[in-house]
């Protein structure tokens, strides 16, 4: 046994601290996610305020109110809602950072009436420092690509609209947050629904909010339906697990899992539907290019990272915590071939697709179809192993969920930062054809190279970010074909798990995506600005500052990522696999 | 500022790399002299330069190209000295599996990731050529176009490159052979031919299938290790990347002591290694991207592409899969030697054919590599030697034809075979080069090129006998083609000799000086290795014994 097993045994599992709801504990354990919520309420209460009077009835005394009437000009300015948003996600996301960064946190689970609600651990901690990130950069790159403009003077009616909606989008943007935050703490499936449809309905509007451009709206009425209709085959699969199981606790139907019946099955299958839309695995992509093609890069950017995040929160919850086989139990799986089959559909189609678009938001819609395949492929290895055959299987499934964590992790930094490149352009015209990237390293060098970067990541070149999540996830997948074979002595081919033929399959995908990331590079780097696009870029301090953090974190966590594959660990220790 | 900014950044990266070994305090002559300093200096005078306009970068070029220029002959005189014992005494007397200069420093600790660098009778030979070459490629390209990017990333692909050799860790090894694609894909698509696009694409997209593959390779043969402690492993796999560790665990297994791998495991991970550094070598079937980026490439880019980075790939060969499979090379020994054969026949006779110049010598690169190929496949310890002494003879020799390819590009515009008649009257110098260059390459005696070759056949003989003609036939069909181009482009064409149309009739003129001074090292050094091959060669015979002794279990040359 190497140290492995010292540090991320069983052996260290502890039991949750209860509290119940609203105790002192309670909100000691919740500060951040209270901090999120007093934020949105500070969005709803300050752009109100004014001069109005209440008037005590039967009387004339007026006493003031502050709500309505005349705004006041300070706290009524546009600007507000944006700056509140993201000061409340900055304060929250750091509060948590510091927490997790520095080690173990204590497991808090929340219990009402003898049921888990919500537990608080490095795994849900893990997701929320995700959530809030992706969406903190989202809302810093909106303050400068949905500007807020100050009363004086004329206005366009574009500088209008973009008026009228700061409060309502930035609500938006912190409910997705607090939604997500929700289903990354949920330990009941219930309350996770309830996340994930809050999270859902939000991304709905902040999809079709271009309501004045026709690709927006329709995008938005798109992938609204797509996604209700996905929901709501996954609530019916939902019902059916309560009706096999009596209850929608997580651990109770884990416990129970062995010795359910045929429906516990379909009703798996049915709630993965809802999952599988929401990390736009094929055959659930279709609404995804048309989606972020339609959404404002930043919303786009939230979509293919912190969305895409929140679904596989969902696939781990209900595979590896509800349906994986018993420790010790000689068998795989039941979902083992099925998914193996989607992954590798999923991950084909994504780039195969990418490599026919040429409007660059479609391409990275395919682009994270494909990666959501290697995850899935990623999370077939852990239900590959036979786990009669290991002494200590829980190494195998904490390196592969590890290694999805690290790779939605570093997703955000490269993927999200490819968006606000876009973002950037959109702020001077669209960004919906290849031909607005043309030149871009010319026009401007930084942000030319830091797209460049952006898309080598996404490749998976070595030392960026990208290559380190990718080798982490395909080094899970071949560590379980391959298991502890080295014990056995002579070590031949054919005994090695087919799950290795996954890795490969993602390697020859990865090298069928480079084709597309280079054009991008190639466009940028060769061709000529198109006409109207020869002046500099436009500047947005706030967008600039979210891509450089983008940058710094790709080139940062691809160095040297060691702390945080140490948190991806604890994550994913916290998940008490098997 | 720009020494202060650099001062910063090294002091930086010292503190960023804790040692394993504390008690080790000799300096550190590979990680930021020879591999960090090219690197880092060549980003930030590009980064520099990105922030100027087109106007001011025309002007900026000229100290840029003096500043690259200088910062490249720093590795050289490194480089250098550590040969001659100069700087230090190193002790190049070396065990299989020993490395001079060796330094470990802890990367990424939970996988078994260290930054771990030394050097061989393998690899120091190549480092020194790319040491060697970089700088002679920034003189011979001096006057390129846009030269406040161009030669920085010159630098840049020297220090990638040098990374390859030096890197003892398989992690650190894939990442700089992949980092080296980077500048050549830039130097291609920005400073190339007509199809540039095409040819960048095709070069990075080519290379790239074949290393993952290889990474796979890599990565499954890194689990299938017995696990361990100690400080080179990882906290949280309990493998580790280090390639000495696994020399060490392969050695012990050949010897009998240990059980490691089936017959068919071993098969398998030789076969998904060798694709990666086929592709680069590149040999027959995994040729084609190699013609292309050559047309495409700029002079520079296709001296360093042809000089060194076509050897990464018979490097990572002998590195890599040969010294952990030996009964694999046994077993796959025929189709290498197929591989080698058809390589160099196929590359010879396509020679024959083209009528563009440049591509008739990358072509006759792929005809090279197939030789180190048959040495390799001789399974003579002799073969090695030769294989390792063709890597480093065809890197100063091929360079030197492309220099005169792009010599020819640049003052007759065109690389057609056909449009040029009787260089010598006009083009003297040129003339003179190239007659040179072509003779290196065919392998005249008391040329570096006929050694190598010499030693090949030597090799060849025992194991294959008659089947010798045919390598040998090629050598014909080599000087055929040489001295086909060279009777048609320098001679011919009566008196007046037959100026290109390309340059409407203007008089054609010859090289400039800083082409002549490039090209003058280069011709130097061909013959100062054809005649004293053993300055190189005595390194490279010393560590084929020790490779014989630790792979396969023999002793002797």
């Amino acid at each position: 046994m190497s140290e492995v097993t010292m540090v991320h045994g069983e052996d260290e599992f502890d039991l949750p601290t209860v509290v119940e709801v609203f105790s002192t504990d309670f909100w000691k354990a919740f500060a951040p996610e209270t901090i999120l919520i007093c934020g949105l309420l500070l969005i709803f209460i300050i752009p109100n305020l004014g001069n109005s009077k209440f008037r005590i009835p039967l009387t004339k005394v007026r006493v003031p109110w502050f709500l309505g009437g005349k705004r006041f000009k300070v706290t009524g300015s546009p600007a507000i809602p944006g700056i509140l948003a993201t000061g409340t996600l900055f304060t929250a996301l750091g509060m948590m950072a510091i927490e997790a960064i520095d080690g173990n946190m204590d497991t808090t689970a929340v219990m009402s009436n003898g049921i888990v609600i919500l537990q608080m651990d490095n795994f849900s901690r893990f997701f929320e420092i995700l959530f809030l990130a992706a969406v903190l950069l989202a809302s810093m790159a909106s303050l400068d690509r949905i500007p807020a403009h100050t009363f004086e003077g004329k206005k366009s009616l574009e500088e209008m609209y973009d008026n009228r909606r700061q409060a309502d989008f930035y609500i938006l943007m912190l409910t997705t947050a607090i939604g997500m935050c929700i289903v990354a703490l949920a330990q009941d499936l219930f309350v996770l629904f309830v996340g994930l449809e809050l999270a859902s309905l939000a991304t709905y509007v902040l999809v079709g909010f271009h309501k004045e451009s026709k690709a927006g709206a329709e995008s938005g009425v798109k992938y609204f339906i797509v996604g209700s209709v996905a929901s709501g085959v996954g609530l019916y699969g939902l019902s059916l697990l309560y009706l096999e199981f009596g209850s929608l606790q997580l651990h109770t139907i884990a416990a129970n899992w062995a010795d359910s019946t045929i429906l516990g099955t379909i009703a798996l299958g049915l709630v993965l539907v809802g999952f599988g839309f929401k990390v736009s695995a094929a055959p659930f992509h279709f609404a995804a290019p048309d989606a972020y093609a339609g959404a404002n890069s930043p919303v786009a950017g939230v979509l293919a990272t912190a969305s895409k995040a929140m679904g596989m929160i969902g696939l781990i919850r209900v595979l590896l915590v509800i349906a994986l086989p018993e420790a010790g139990a000689d068998e795989s799986a039941i979902w083992l071939y099925t998914l193996a089959t989607l992954s590798v559909i999923t991950m084909t189609w994504g780039n195969v697709a990418a490599l026919g678009s040429t409007n660059p938001k479609r391409m990275l819609a395919y682009s994270s179809v494909a990666h959501a395949g290697y995850m899935l492929a990623a999370l077939t290895a852990v239900g590959a192993w036979k786990w009669g055959e290991v002494e200590a299987p829980g190494d195998y499934a904490e390196a592969i969920v590890a290694a999805v964590l690290f790779h939605l992790f570093v997703l955000v930094a490269f993927k999200l930062g490819a968006f606000l490149v876009l973002g950037l352009l959109e702020m001077e015209g669209g960004a919906s054809r290849l031909s607005a990237l043309s030149g871009l390293a010319r026009r401007d060098p930084l942000i030319g190279t830091a797209m460049f970067i952006f898309m080598l990541a996404l490749a998976g070149v070595p030392p960026l970010a990208g290559f380190m999540s990718k080798f982490l996830v395909i080094a899970g997948i071949v560590s379980t074909s391959v298991g502890e074979l080295w014990m056995n002595g002579t070590v031949s081919f054919s005994e090695i798990h087919w799950v290795w033929w996954l890795a490969l399959a993602m390697f020859i995908n990865s090298a069928i995506s480079v084709f597309y990331y280079l054009r991008i590079g190639v466009v940028m780097f060769l061709d000529v600005p198109e006409e109207g696009r020869r002046k500099p870029l436009p500047y947005g301090a706030s967008i600039r500052m979210a891509i450089w953090i983008c940058l710094v974190a790709t080139i940062l966590l691809g160095l040297s990522g060691d702390t945080l594959i140490d948190m991806c660990y604890r994550a994913a220790d916290s998940l008490n696999l098997a | 500022m720009l020494i202060g900014g650099l001062l910063i950044i090294v002091a930086g990266l010292m503190a960023f790399f804790p040692s394993l070994n504390d008690s080790d305090t000799t300096v550190d002559w590979i990680s930021l002299p020879l591999v960090g300093f090219p690197i880092i200096v060549s980003c930030i005078l590009m980064a520099f330069a990105s922030q100027e306009s087109r106007a001011r970068k025309e002007v900026i070029a000229v100290p840029i190209r003096l500043f690259t220029l200088v910062a490249s002959l720093i590795p050289l005189a490194i480089s250098t000295a550590l040969f001659f014992d100069w700087l230090i005494m190193v002790d190049w007397d070396l065990a299989y599996n020993e490395y001079a200069l060796e330094k470990e420093y802890v990367w990424i600790e939970t996988i078994g990731v260290s930054w771990h660098v030394g050097m061989d009778g393998l690899s120091f030979p190549m480092v020194w050529l790319t040491t060697f070459l970089v700088p002679i490629t920034i003189i011979t390209t001096w006057d390129e176009k846009d030269g406040a990017t161009y030669h920085p990333l010159l630098l840049m692909m020297g220090g990638a490159l040098i990374g390859v050799f030096v890197a003892l860790d398989l992690f650190l090894f894939y990442v700089f052979w992949e980092l080296t694609l980077i500048p050549m894909f830039f130097l291609i698509l920005k400073w190339g031919g007509k199809d540039r696009r095409y040819a960048a694409q095709k070069f990075f997209i080519y290379t790239f299938c074949a290393s993952v593959i290889m990474l796979l390779g890599l990565i499954t043969l890194y689990f299938l290790q017995p696990e361990g402690s100690g400080a080179q492993y990882g906290t949280v796999t309990g493998r580790t990347f280090d390639m000495t560790v696994l020399f060490s665990n392969a050695t012990a297994y050949n010897m009998g002591d240990n059980v490691f791998l089936g017959e068919d495991m071993q098969n398998v991970l030789f076969a998904m290694l060798m694709i990666g550094f086929l592709v680069k070598l590149p040999a027959v079937p995994f040729h084609t991207w190699l013609p292309d980026a050559h047309v495409q490439a700029p002079t520079g880019g296709s001296m360093l592409l042809a000089g060194v980075m076509l050897k990464m790939g018979a490097y990572g060969m002998l590195r890599i899969p040969i010294a952990i499979f030996p009964d694999a090379v046994v077993y796959y020994q025929d189709v290498i030697m197929a591989i080698g054969l058809i390589s160099l026949v196929w590359g010879a006779i396509v020679c024959l054919g083209q009528t563009n110049l440049k591509k008739m010598v990358a072509y006759s690169s792929v005809s090279h590599m197939g030789v180190i190929l048959l040495g390799i496949a001789s399974m003579q310890p002799i073969g090695y030697a030769a294989a390792l002494f063709m890597m480093f003879a065809h890197g100063i020799i091929s360079p030197m034809l492309f220099a005169v390819c792009g010599a020819f590009k640049h003052h007759y515009h065109s690389m057609e075979i056909g449009a040029m008649r009787g260089m010598a009257k006009w083009s003297p110098y040129l003339a003179v080069y190239m007659m040179f260059a072509w003779m290196a390459s065919l392998g005249l005696p008391l040329l570096a090129g006929f050694v190598a070759e010499l030693m090949v056949m030597i090799a060849f003989w025992p194991e294959y006998g008659w089947w010798i003609l045919l390598p040998g036939a090629v050598l014909a069909i080599t000087a055929a083609y040489y001295l086909w181009s060279m009777q048609r482009t320098i001679f011919e064409g009566g008196d007046e000799g037959q100026p290109p149309e390309s340059l409407n009739g203007e008089t054609p003129p010859d090289i400039t000086l800083t082409e002549n001074i490039g090209m003058i090292i280069l011709a130097i050094f061909t013959v100062i290795f054809g005649i004293f091959p053993f300055i190189a060669l005595g390194m490279m015979d010393q560590w084929t014994v020790a490779f014989f002794e630790g792979v396969f279990n023999l002793g002797g040359i």
